[in-house]
């Protein structure tokens, strides 16, 4: 008991001071210099914050959609395929997940730039599907291989065929899994750090790299803190919602 | 039934994703010239950003670095597409190396007599043939008036036992070993292994008298009463300063790093007129002063420094004394010697 409070305190303190500073008037937070909402106002005010979030959200959203796409149909190969080649591609598609960061972001790089293409959102949404990838395929993978083979031929018994079997059966089956996929590759894309840097480009900061070179020479760092304490409450406000949504489908 | 139709919201959304993502992504390119400049978070005030951007019909992209050798590291892998970068001076020999900058036509330049090279000694490009001096400051020190009211300004604070545990180092190996070295008379670009090592000494003496090497905390620290004496940037110390009375600036007589960002083409640039008239437009008197009292760093600039607010000619960047500022040197890329420094400075961090 005392050890399961302690564990919350260690992981949320951190939290806590967050977004109490977030309401501190302080520039620096060293010392508590009354209730303040002004750093909240200053984030809506900060365009290029403002400009990264957005941009960081449209990538998540591309990547999640491209590495669900992909990934289901790269697990769906996998499910069918034996032997060899199948090791070979489980390989090569999950090889990324374990990648370092630095060393695929310092790669792909190189690699876009011998091609001459312009670096951009188009290169950041490749980087980011590679190496979300993997995920996907391992989630749906697995969800495939709990489902029971008999229910494809029993919708083929029925008369399901081709697209309405996939449509009306395997999507809806195999939903669980790629979402979920599709969940850890939204959250892989929207903080990560080392492969943008690398192949972002001239263009559009994501959210990540902007935070991250405002650390040291920003004027008003505090609107970091607003800006974090405001995606903390989203994220628990989904998870609330997640909760609730799967318990009323279990009360089915 | 209900099932179906949750699953076609879902399919739906599914669907309405990339469109969304799309709409966002159109929504942001308007076809207007887009003006792309790498620098310093928070480095020009957002409003004269605006003012610029209405006058010449453009849009300007900031993209932020955080240090100088992440700006070079991107360069150098061949990262291109940028029109105007603001580097540090001491970045200046390596980006001329890479050939990753361009010349600047001074005919585009008409502001170009404001920039007031008296205040900047020993720059690596006096003419002003590739880079054009944007702000200036110093590395110094900071103390607590209450913990140290008879501070006197030099480095040896660093030594008081009234700091012990209390005081803070940039970790930053030119900065700190910089200070060292000019405390004992040193030049602080010196190539003397000897110099360095009396420097590497002096350091682990220091070394254990603060409380730790640090870089960003400091401001907060010293604002709060933790830190009683910190090294740091005299942009930051002054803003501090700005909300706390008890803080007070200390310029050390043996001498100061000075540094300067500088405003360069980056090698590429397709927008030369644009990045020229951006360069321009910062060193107008007008725009110079209200861009200086934004981000609590000095630019040199004549006419901008006769237009600001008179506490803000307080600042410590500029009420050196001439003897004191001609003690003050850049901190200068050094090549292969930086060798010695990177040795020095291990076994410093390392305490041995």
């Amino acid at each position: 008991m005392v050890g399961g409070l302690a564990l919350l305190v260690f992981l949320y303190l951190p939290i806590a001071v967050l977004v109490l500073q977030s309401f501190n008037a302080s520039r620096f937070g060293g010392r508590w210099q009354g209730f303040s909402l002004e750093w909240y106002a200053r984030l809506f005010q900060h365009r290029e914050v403002m400009q990264s979030l957005l941009f960081s959200l449209q990538l998540a959203l591309l990547t999640a959609v491209g590495a669900m796409v992909l990934g289901t149909l790269s697990a769906l190969a996998l499910h069918q395929q034996r032997g060899r080649w199948r090791a070979l591609h489980l390989a090569l598609v999950t090889l990324p997940t374990l990648m370092p960061d630095v060393l695929m972001g310092l790669g792909l790089l190189l690699w876009l730039v011998s091609l001459n293409l312009p670096l951009g959102l188009g290169t950041l949404w490749v980087a980011h599907v590679t190496f979300s990838l993997g995920f996907v395929v391992l989630c749906v993978l697995g969800r495939l291989q709990q489902l029971d083979q008999a229910l494809g031929d029993a919708a083929r018994d029925l008369g399901a065929q081709g697209l309405q079997l996939w449509r009306r059966v395997l999507l809806p089956l195999l939903w669980p899994g790629i979402a979920a996929g599709g969940l850890v590759a939204f959250t892989l894309s929207l903080d990560d750090v080392a492969v943008s840097f690398f192949v972002k480009g001239a263009g559009e900061s994501t959210l990540p790299l902007r935070v991250y070179g405002m650390l040291k020479m920003s004027r008003e760092l505090p609107i970091i803190n607003a800006l974090c304490s405001l995606l903390w409450l989203f994220s628990a406000l989904m998870l609330w919602l997640a909760s609730r949504l799967w318990r009323r489908k279990m009360a089915h | 039934m209900l099932c179906s139709i949750r699953r076609w919201v879902l399919g739906l959304l599914v669907l309405a994703m990339p469109a969304l993502a799309l709409m966002l992504g159109l929504g942001a390119c308007k076809p207007r010239p887009t003006l792309r400049v790498l620098t310093w978070a928070d480095y020009v005030d957002p409003e004269l950003l605006r003012r610029f951007e209405q006058r010449h019909q453009c849009r300007v992209l900031l993209d932020v670095f955080d240090s100088n050798e992440a700006m070079l590291a991107r360069l150098k892998a061949g990262q291109r597409g940028h029109d105007v970068i603001l580097p540090s001076a001491y970045a200046l020999p390596a980006l001329l190396a890479d050939d990753l900058i361009e010349p600047l036509d001074h005919a585009l330049l008409p502001h170009l007599g404001e920039v007031d090279l008296s205040l900047l000694p020993k720059l690596p490009d006096p003419p002003m043939r590739h880079a054009v001096p944007y702000t200036l400051g110093y590395a110094m020190l900071a103390v607590d008036a209450q913990a140290l009211p008879d501070a006197q300004p030099t480095w040896q604070l660093m030594a008081d036992p009234r700091v012990q545990g209390r005081c803070t180092l940039l970790d930053d190996m030119r900065e700190t070993m910089g200070a060292a070295l000019k405390t004992l008379g040193f030049s602080l670009n010196s190539r003397d292994e000897a110099q360095l090592a009396a420097a590497g000494e002096l350091l682990l003496q220091w070394r254990g008298q603060i409380a730790k090497f640090e870089n960003e905390a400091y401001k907060a620290g010293i604002d709060s009463g933790e830190f009683k004496l910190v090294h740091g940037y005299s942009g930051d110390l002054w803003q501090v300063a700005q909300q706390n009375p008890r803080l007070r600036l200390i310029l050390p007589r043996e001498g100061l790093s000075m540094n300067c960002d500088e405003m360069v083409l980056a090698r590429g640039c397709t927008q030369r007129a644009l990045a020229h008239a951006f360069i321009d437009f910062l060193l107008e008197p007008e725009v110079s002063a209200q861009n200086m009292q934004f981000m609590g760093y000095v630019c040199p600039n004549k006419g901008g420094l006769k237009l600001v607010a008179p506490a803000f000619l307080k600042h410590p960047a500029l009420s050196l004394e001439p003897a004191l500022r001609a003690r003050c040197e850049a901190i200068e890329d050094l090549g292969p010697d930086l060798q010695k420094y990177n040795r020095v400075w291990e076994r410093v961090k390392a305490g041995r």
